[in-house]
């Protein structure tokens, strides 16, 4: 593929992070279904999830309407990973943009392409992968995640590394309302 | 060594010795009903296909083996690591089970996944004479399932497999009702002119090959099984269920094509070690390959399991359904594929000098692709994203460029390739191969010969490796035949150009006019069968006895 | 240890010597067919067929061909007969035994003997030849003879399929015979002999085992020998309609 075709499929990919993005972060108004990022200083608890080559222990995570809760994310396993909350639907639509990472060589097998990700792409965008619900952790890497939750039901973590999720990379996140 | 010495070597067996599982098998005649034609075949424990074996990863299995034919038999298990006396191939492993013996295989299970046993006898294999291998893994797997299926293909048909090798022989052809015929010229001539369909004819005409000889063996019936398409396998699920589908192709000549409608697949796990995970529409599967997939249909629905020969002379169909008796709509065939001028690679090559100035027909006429821009000897620093663009704008690189065989999925979305197999866990740490061997994929469509470097294994010398020896093996197919070439007892790390990530396999399919690398950690001592697993390809020649000297003592036990 | 370890480590025993037996490396030498030339075998009808000629002639005709052996090396028996309905007598009946063995890719050599015993004289001859396939798809079989009566002469088989459908089939096919010197007895004169064309149509009604055929077949002789046929009362040329099977197993 010649330089043009790169930056064209570039620009929309970056068109196709932000769209996804929108609901996650942006203007601080939003109210995702999923929660939003929360204080460390609010947190309850700390949960350390660790991900593996491809799943994560643990596997289920119960929290309450309106916890913060501080997740340590430690991968363990040989391959990038992500570690993201949300529904179902915003997975899906993750998936195809990390679909497009590995596509343009960001995500490669155990490493991430970090000057690919910081490439300045106009307009503002790039290709990192900063949104406040998600980690993306080469082998070894280690990074915290403070969220609160907003007691809808049907939230998971999942990696959405192409194919991962499908596989079975997924944790189920119980609303635990009792109590 | 001393006392003391053996008593610990023994102590340390005893784990192993507790998870023995034992095992009764009995090769049989049976009677296979496909629902088109009922045949006399072979099979295990009174049918075709045999049970399916299920192992766990760290026992010792002991396998007894009563061979209740009149002919001598045997049983190698395909893709198992083992002592080569354990491998079951008459001639090189052990001298084969003669009527009315009962041979007791034992050997500890060293790996998990999905494999396949079958006769290495005769024609007995074609005839029935096989089953499906399920390793329980020692920790967790890496992926979830709430269930699993066996999906065993075959390609059965009605004649036995001493007849059709008998036929083949005979006329080449005798099996191939997808010749081109006076109407294909016609409606050629029309879409792309007279001038040039005459040219293409005579440019194969000329090589006397045939576009059509994509399935030397069609008229069978697709088994999914042991079911034809009219008896209907169905396996049962409920809605958002993961289901996790073992596909393994038995078939002794057939590649399919294999999806289902409506749901996607994520391909986990390739000849029973594991892969990166892949979501495709549709993959190839090799004759003797198994591709592991998992499905998550999230309604409560009937899906077909479609499995369409490469040729698309036939197919296989089973059902996945919420309860028995559900059934999804059955896919039409597409057209046969042709070869093209680029699948000739080398017999093109060879037959140059009597078409210099010709314009080939199908605009074609580049040399196989071999994958050149793949060799890479230090692949550390490759830009995978550069190959990975190389593919979507090449097609895939397993098929020599403007292949007629390159696959397409049905509904227009991701065939599998090769090229998307990543081992999940590297088996073997990557190093620089010791040496490389090139083995040229030849043979004589007219003659129905097969062999490798022009030689069919009766005038063949074994192949010498040493103990401890990377080997990388060069793959040239000058035939416009695939073959899938199967190595006993040690792995196939097959270059996928991913260095440490390249896919370990137990079978390679060869597609025509390419050039495959793969390497193997020599690592097993004794002697072993390595060959193109179509069983009339095996059985004119195409077939090799690989000795492997030296190694630790006693490291076959 | 207790009892049942000390039974459980006999037992471990016992299997620990299995592969120590293996240590023995018993490298067995491959003898199965496998590492056998493949002995293969056919017999095939190219022709079986009833004739019908434009005098009223009948005549029963049949071209067969059974092999046995291996790629390097084939027994080839082919037998050629024609037998008159109405005289009860063979016009021609011609058995070949040669051995054959591949020369190129796609050619082989062929050398044997030939037995012609019909109505008349006998004739026994050493045949070379070649047989094979030649580009664009032409099936050859060329033979040079040299009968017992010292003449020599030469035979050209040629067959084309051309198919409708992958069942529906027409055979061309174009059988020359020369002479080099005459041998009247026979009714065979110097130069061009006769030719025997033929077109017909088949359907695989069972898989390439049998097919039914109907055709169009056309016998001429030439120069010497049709003087010496005409001379005898026979036509030196005649066209046969032929209904028949093409038969293979």
């Amino acid at each position: 593929m010649n330089a043009s075709k790169t930056l064209a499929a570039m620009a929309i990919l970056s068109v196709s992070a932000t769209a996804g993005a929108a609901g996650n972060h942006g203007n601080g108004h939003h109210t995702a279904n999923s929660g939003e990022a929360g204080k460390a200083s609010e947190a309850s608890r700390t949960v350390t999830v660790e991900m593996y080559d491809n799943y994560y222990e643990p596997e289920s995570i119960s929290v309450k309407p309106g916890e913060t809760v501080r997740f340590v994310v430690e991968n363990k396993g040989n391959l990038v990973h992500e570690f993201n909350i949300g529904t179902p639907g915003m997975h899906e639509a993750h998936q195809k943009e990390m679909q497009m990472m590995v596509e343009h060589g960001v995500i490669q097998g155990g490493t991430l392409n970090h000057d690919m990700m910081n490439m300045e792409m106009g307009n503002g965008h790039s290709m990192k992968h900063d949104d406040p619900n998600s980690v993306l952790l080469e082998p070894g890497q280690r990074e915290e995640i403070v969220w609160t939750f907003s007691g809808a039901n049907a939230i998971e973590f999942a990696c959405n590394v192409p194919g991962h999720y499908q596989a079975g990379m997924y944790g189920d996140i119980e609303i635990n309302k009792g109590d | 060594m001393n006392r003391r010495l053996v008593a610990g070597f023994l102590f340390s067996l005893l784990p192993a010795l507790v998870t023995a599982g034992e095992y009764d098998l009995t090769v049989d005649r049976v009677d296979i009903d496909t629902g088109e034609f009922v045949k006399q075949g072979i099979g295990y424990n009174g049918a075709s296909p045999g049970p399916v074996l299920r192992f766990k990863e760290g026992e010792t299995v002991r396998i007894n083996v009563t061979n209740n034919l009149d002919e001598v038999t045997s049983i190698h298990w395909h893709g198992l690591i083992l002592p080569f006396e354990q491998d079951g191939v008459p001639g090189i492993s052990f001298p084969g089970i003669r009527p009315g013996d009962t041979f007791t295989y034992e050997f500890p299970i060293v790996q998990a996944g999905t494999y396949w046993f079958h006769s290495h006898s005769g024609f007995q294999e074609p005839d029935g004479a096989y089953g499906a291998i399920v390793i329980e893994p020692e920790g967790r797997e890496p992926f979830r399932y709430d269930r699993e299926y066996v999906i065993q293909l075959t390609d059965k048909h009605p004649h036995s497999g001493d007849r059709i090798m008998r036929n083949l022989k005979m006329m080449p052809d005798y099996y191939n009702r997808q010749q081109q015929t006076v109407g294909e010229f016609f409606s050629d001539a029309s879409e792309q002119g007279l001038l040039t369909t005459l040219r293409d004819r005579m440019a194969w005409g000329n090589m006397r090959m045939m576009k059509a000889d994509v399935e030397d063996l069609q008229g069978f019936t697709g088994l999914i099984n042991g079911k034809g398409p009219e008896q209907n396998w169905t396996g049962l699920f409920e809605a958002g269920e993961r289901i996790r589908l073992r596909f393994i192709n038995s078939s002794a000549m057939t590649y399919f094509d294999v999806r289902i409608p409506g749901l996607n697949m994520t391909v986990v796990q390739a000849d029973g070690n594991n892969v990166q995970p892949v979501t495709v529409d549709e993959f190839r599967i090799g004759v003797a390959e198994t591709y592991d997939v998992i499905v998550r249909p999230k309604d409560a629905e009937a899906y077909t399991i479609f499995a369409e020969s490469m040729g698309r002379s036939g197919y296989a169909r089973a059902t996945l359904a919420p309860e028995n008796g559900m059934e999804a709509p059955v896919p039409a065939l597409r057209e046969p594929s042709r070869l093209t001028m680029a699948d000739m690679g080398g017999a093109h090559d060879r037959a140059h000098g009597d078409m210099a100035g010709m314009n080939h027909g199908d605009g074609d006429n580049s040399m196989p692709s071999d994958m050149s821009g793949m060799d890479h000897s230090g692949m550390a620093g490759m830009d995978h994203g550069a190959m990975a663009r190389d593919q979507s704008a090449e097609g895939d690189p397993f098929y020599a460029k403007g292949s007629g065989l390159l696959p397409e999925a049905a509904n227009g979305g991701k065939f599998l390739s090769y090229a998307d197999l990543k081992a999940q866990k590297p088996l073997y740490e990557n190093r620089a191969p010791t040496r490389e061997i090139e083995l040229r994929l030849t043979g004589n469509m007219e003659r129905y010969t097969w062999s490798i470097n022009g030689v069919k294994y009766e005038d063949a010398d074994p192949i010498r490796l040493q103990y401890g020896e990377r080997v990388r093996f060069k793959f040239v197919n000058e035939t416009m035949m695939t073959h899938p070439m199967h190595l006993h007892g040690m792995w196939s790390i097959l270059d996928v150009g991913a260095g440490e990530w390249n896919p370990v396999k137990h079978t390679v399919s060869v597609q025509p006019g390419t050039t495959v690398f793969m390497e193997t950690e020599v690592d097993a001592t004794g002697q072993w069968a390595f060959h193109c697993h179509l069983s009339y390809h095996a059985a004119a020649g195409m077939f090799r006895k690989v000795i492997v000297e030296g190694g630790p003592e006693g490291s076959g036990a | 240890m207790t009892r049942i370890q000390t039974i459980t480590s006999t037992g471990a025993l016992v299997l620990s010597l299995i592969p120590m037996a293996a240590d023995a490396r018993e490298m067995i030498a491959d003898h199965t067919a496998r590492k056998q030339p493949l002995t293969t075998w056919g017999i095939q009808f190219e022709e079986l067929e009833y004739r019908y000629s434009d005098d009223d002639e009948e005549v029963g005709v049949w071209s067969a061909d059974a092999f046995y052996g291996t790629d390097d090396l084939k027994f080839r028996w082919m037998s050629k007969g024609e037998y008159a309905i109405d005289e009860q007598a063979y016009e021609g009946l011609e058995n070949q035994l040669v051995a054959q063995t591949p020369i190129s890719a796609f050619f082989d050599a062929k050398a044997g003997m030939r037995f012609d015993t019909p109505e008349g004289p006998d004739r026994t001859y050493g045949v070379v030849g070649v047989t094979g396939l030649a580009p664009q798809w032409f099936e050859i079989d060329a033979s040079l003879y040299v009968s017992d009566e010292g003449d020599a002469s030469a035979e050209l088989d040629a067959e084309y399929e051309l198919l409708i459908t992958n069942h529906w089939i027409i055979a061309a096919t174009l059988d020359a015979s020369v002479a080099f010197s005459e041998d009247r007895q026979i009714g065979v004169g110097k130069g061009l002999v006769s030719t025997e064309t033929g077109v017909r149509l088949s359907y695989d009604l069972i898989d390439r085992a049998f097919s039914p055929y109907l055709g169009v077949v056309h016998e001429r002789k030439y120069g010497d020998s049709a003087d010496l046929a005409e001379a005898e009362g026979a036509s030196a040329e005649d066209w046969f309609a032929v209904i028949g099977a093409r038969i293979a197993f």
